[in-house]
Parts: C-alpha cells; structure tokens; sequence
C-alpha cells in the first residue's frame, strides 16, 4: 500500500501539475502579448488619448490697452470678465436650472437649448458672455461638470456718448469695430498668451509643460481731446440740434497753435457701452465723415487769395450793386443791395456778388493754387478710418460759373475737420501744423499757406462778422475779440439742391488778439424758422467758446474787463 | 563591482531628486496661479474704480451738482487776476 500510493499521487501530480502550469504559461503569454501590443503596437495611440484627456492648451487673453485724453481721464477701460460655456455632451440636465439661475438665465429655455445641442452632438455653447467675475467664480466653485468659464475682458466707456463717435468700439470678442478702437486695433490688443498644462479631473492645472506665448498687454493711447471742453462742445451742440430739430450736427475744436484736435462731437450720438440699442447712422462720425459744402465759410479764402496777389488792400473798394450778378446763364443774389463795399465789407456782410467779382479778376487757376496751398481739398487730414475725401475742381475744370460757385463754397466739400483745419490757416502768422487726435511727441511742421501779414489782416477783416452789421453778431463771446464767418449752405437732394433744407455753418477763431482755439460748428438740415447760419450755429460757437476759453484760462482781451493787478501776483 | 554599486546609488538619488524637483515645482506653480489670480482680482478692482471715480467726476454731473445742490453760477462781473 505505501509504495503503491505515491505512484499514484505522482502520476496524478504529473499531469495536474502539467495543467497547471501550463495554464500559467498561457495566461502569462496572454499578459506579455498584452503588453507588448499596449507598448509597441498601441502606445502612440495611447499616449496621443491620454493626452487628450489631461494636456489642455491655455489660452490667456491680453489686456487691452486703455484710451485717455490728454490728461489722463479714462476714455476707454478693460476690466476682466468671465465668458461662461457648457459642454452639453457632459453636463447633467437636471444641474441646468441651478446653471440658468445663477446667471439669470430663462430656466426652460436653457434646458431646451442645452438638450437640442447634446442630441445634436455638440459639444460647445456659450451660456453667458461677459459674467462679472464674482459671479461666474461662484458657479465655477460648484464644480458642476461640463460648466466652464474663459477669461477674457470687457471695454467700458465712462464718457459714453460725448465721445463714442471718435473713440469708437470694440465688438463682443474686442475687436476694434469704429473709430480710434479700429485705426489703433493692434497697438491696442496686445497678444494673448498660450501655454499647455496638465490638468487634473476637476480641470485644476497641475503641472506646466511648456509656455508658448507670453501674454502681452496692449499699450495705451493718450488723445489730444480735452474731456472738459468734448462735455462742453457735445452739451451745446446736442441742444442746439434738439431746440432746432436738425437732422444732424457736429462740432470741432483745435488747438489755434498746435493743430490738435480739443474736441470733435457728432450728434446724434449712441451710449457704445449698450450694444443692444446700436443704431448705425447715430454711429457716423460727422464731424470726420461727412462731407459738406462749406458755404459761405470759404469766403475769407477767396478774399486772402485776392489779398495775396497785391492788387487789393482790405480797403480796395467793389461796387455789388444792384446786389446780384449774372454768370453765364444763372443769377446769383446778395441778401440785398449792398452798394459799394470795402473788402472788409464783403467779409462782414458776406456778398457773394463781391467775392466772385474777386475771383473772376484773379481767375481759375490763380485761386486754385492759393486754396491748395491753404491746405483746402486736401483729400484727408487725420487719416481716421471712414474720414470724407476733400474734393475740389482742378483749374481746368471751372469755367466763369464753376469758379463763381467755388468763391462762395458751393461745388467743392470738404468734412468739417477738414474745414477747421483750413482755419488754422488764419492763426499762427499763416503756420498751418497738421491735425493730430493721438499725443505723440514729434512737434508738426510748420506749412505756411497764407503769409503772416495777411493772416493777421484777415484776423481782423473776420472781427467784424461779430460786430452789430456783421452777419455773425450772435457768435459774439463775451469779454473776448473773435472773429469767424457764417455759412449757410444748400443741401444737396435728390433733385441737386434743395430749396428750402440748409446746412448751417459757423466756423471761427478767439481771441483775435493771440488766438488759441479754432471751432467749427455745423447744423445740418435745422428745420425751424431759423436757418442761417448766423442764426443757429453762431449761437453755438459763441457759448461752445465762451466756456472752453474759461476752462483754458485764456486771459479776455476785448479791453471791457480789466485784469486786476494783485500785489506780488498769483499764480 | 564598485562602479556598479556608484551607479545605482546615483540612479537612486537622481531619482529622488527627480521627485523633489516635480514637487518643487507643482508647488512653484500653484503660487504662480495664486498670484496670477491676484493680479487678475487687483486688475479688476483697479479698473472698476477707474470706471467708478469717473463716473462720479463726469463734468455733466458736477456741473448739475454745482448748479442744484450747491446753487452756483457762472461768474457774471467777469475780474481777472493777472500776475
């Protein structure tokens, strides 16, 4: 019995010994197979899924850089905000409603919205763009799966609509869409950072690979505009509008020596931080992008033309009577029968007879080299995006009527920046410096259109349009000598022009004595009894001034206030 | 045989080190993140009172102020002070 047992057992334990270990030499093949197949075949594929699932590229938005004016009040800030989106293929619908409350969201709509995208197999939709930070810190802390917030930033506009037209907009991803947003949109943006992380399951980052991009903010953009007198220019330019039910208007205001733009205001306007309520012709920036004819306002050109040639003196006497004039087959009238006039007189009294008798005598191609010089039909003198194209007839283009026309502003248009320009003309003994709306440190070049001596005679021939016969007695400012011109313009219809629908211009200079500011004034299209524009935008120019000159502490010169003199002066 | 034992025991080290390195650095950039959320948080809080200070500076609403709550007015008999 014992010897023949363990024969037995052997024989058994052989063949289960055998099995078993067999077994093990498959199942440990399989496990080898297995591995080398996830190692060598799969491991590409593999490491690529892996690294889809936790290595994220970053994406870190810059800040845009800020617009102020000249003296460093905001005009255009970034502040961080958050866009919220879901992933409807993760998120459950039953988290939806607390998502939808948190952001103030219809309820029913979201979960609509989220159920259609999810059978549709989409994997993104934006909850809520824009979220103050707070609020969407909140609902990321809640770790709701699929709910995912993306920092970027929003544009505030504190001035709003005083000066929505000249700084512009950005669209909802804060691209430059109007104005100086869209001429300066890459000094503005900056570039954006990127870089890849490791993130963990709740999409906390927990290891950096590598940084591509460094974020960079965008730089700032320091205006030449003055805050103070933009509220000012745009308060009674807005009323002015309102009381006088125009179509439109706009105002501009320079620095006499500088050629920097203090204000440039357009009504209507629109409140650029509500995009909602945009409206695309309160967006036309008219003081740039209009074009007009300047009317009457060009008259002291044709007259500094005639001053230039030598034959005339401001005193040179012209007989308008009997107060119009035949050209070719049209008649052009003066308000009245002036009789004989000074050159002054033609000034004061705007005679078109007069200044077309001037141009006639000097002919086309003399007063076509002069407004050149001055600066006038210059196609475009800022370079801001949507700015009007200056247009005016080449010599060779006017005969006996055209240059009629062109010596009292009709057939060549300019913007009203572009005629503001012109007026600086006037000031600085004839240095014209171009226009600026950005600071920059470079000091313009002197271009000198009008010598010195009749810049300063037509100074003076201008003073009388704010005297009791002039026609613009209402653009009068207080305690200062000014001078400018009236302009009253037909509008350009459908038909050529219109009969009974005027712009209103106004465009002048003060103080005379050592003028510091040029403004231009233009009402289009007023639709009261009150159309000159003597009468409705001389007024505007004379309270416009009044104040911008106090807030500049210009010093009154019409000699009605004596300065009183301090002991040991102030300073 | 030396060599061999010279190399595990550098292999061991570097490993370890290797491990002190990636801690080093999973706690570097969790105070970058801090900070960077800081600077974010200072960024907007900065912003918003720039935004803040010139609402309530807004030239039409001190003149309002002035001429409502304060009963101001432009000066009528205009003197000024020259040095």
């Amino acid at each position: 019995m014992t010897t023949k047992a363990p024969t037995e057992l052997k024989g058994i334990e052989r063949w289960r010994f055998g099995l078993v270990l067999g077994v093990f030499l498959v199942l440990l093949a399989v496990v080898v197979a297995w591995l080398i197949k996830l190692h060598v075949v799969q491991q590409s594929f593999l490491v690529e899924q892996g690294e889809k699932r936790t290595v994220r590229t970053e994406v870190q938005a810059a800040m845009r850089g800020m617009i102020t004016d000249r003296f460093g009040k905001p005009l255009a800030v970034s502040s961080p905000v958050v866009d919220m989106w879901l992933n409807p293929q993760e998120v459950a619908l039953e988290s939806v409603p607390e998502v939808a409350k948190m952001l103030n969201l219809p309820v029913r709509e979201l979960g609509l919205k989220t159920s259609k995208a999810a059978r549709e197999g989409r994997s993104f939709l934006y909850l809520k763009r824009q979220v103050e930070p707070a609020v969407a810190q909140a609902l990321l802390q809640k770790r709701i799966p699929g709910v995912y917030g993306e920092e970027g930033f929003r544009r505030f506009y504190p001035a709003a609509e005083v000066t929505a037209h000249t700084v512009g907009i950005v669209n909802i991803d804060g691209r430059g869409q109007e104005g100086l947003e869209l001429a300066y949109e890459d000094y503005l943006r900056g570039t954006s950072g990127s870089r890849q992380v490791v993130k963990d399951l709740y999409g906390n980052v927990i290891k950096q690979l590598q940084v591509k991009d460094v974020a960079k903010a965008g730089g700032n953009l320091t205006l030449t505009l003055d805050l103070r007198l933009q509220y000012v220019a745009y308060r009674e330019l807005k009323a002015a509008v309102n009381q006088h039910q125009a179509a439109s208007g706009s105002a501009v205001l320079l620095d006499a020596k500088t050629g920097e733009i203090l204000a440039l205001v357009s009504q209507p306007s629109y409140n650029p931080n509500n995009r909602a309520a945009l409206k695309p012709e309160a967006m036309r920036n008219r003081a740039v992008a209009d074009l007009i004819e300047p009317g009457s306002t060009i008259k002291p050109f044709t007259v500094a033309a005639a001053l230039q040639t030598g034959k005339y003196t401001p005193n040179t006497q012209i007989n308008t009577s009997p107060g119009y004039i035949r050209v070719k087959n049209k008649t052009v009238r003066d308000h009245r029968d002036y009789g004989v006039l000074d050159l002054t007189g033609v000034i004061t009294k705007s005679s078109n007879v007069g200044v077309i008798k001037l141009a006639h005598d000097m002919g086309a191609r003399q007063l076509w080299r002069f407004f050149t010089g001055a600066g006038i039909g210059q196609p475009s003198v800022l370079g801001f995006p949507g700015e009007a194209i200056s247009q005016m007839p080449y010599p060779e283009q006017m005969d006996s009527l055209r240059l009629a026309t062109v010596a009292f502003g009709y057939g060549l248009s300019m913007s009203p920046l572009g005629l503001a320009y012109a007026y600086t003309n006037f000031t600085e003994e004839g240095c014209r410096k171009p226009v600026t709306l950005v600071q920059d440190m470079t000091q313009g070049k002197c271009e000198e259109g009008i010598s010195a001596p009749i810049a300063k005679q037509m100074l003076r021939m201008m003073e009388t349009v704010t005297t009791k016969e002039g026609t613009g007695s209402r653009a009068r400012v207080p305690g200062y000598r000014s001078g400018g011109k009236t302009g009253t313009a037909h509008r350009v219809g459908r038909r050529g022009y219109e009969e009974d629908s005027y712009t209103s211009l106004y465009a002048g200079i003060a103080p005379i004595s050592n003028p510091d500011l040029v403004l231009v004034v233009v009402i289009d299209d007023p639709k009261g009894k009150e159309y000159y524009g003597g009468e409705v935008a001389a007024p505007v120019f004379s309270r416009i001034m009044e104040q911008a000159l106090r807030l500049r502490q210009i010093a009154p010169d019409d000699g009605s206030i004596q300065p009183l003199q301090v002991a040991g002066g102030i300073q | 045989m030396k060599w061999k034992v010279v190399l595990l025991l550098a292999l061991v080290l570097s490993a370890l080190w290797q491990i002190s390195v990636a801690h080093e650095h999973r706690q570097l950039l969790q105070r970058w993140q801090q900070q960077d959320a800081l600077r974010n948080n200072l960024q907007r809080q900065y912003s918003m009172l720039l935004l803040e200070r010139s609402t309530l500076a807004a030239h039409n609403r001190i003149d309002r102020l002035a001429r409502q709550e304060l009963n101001m007015t432009e000066p009528k008999n205009i003197q000024v002070l020259t040095r």
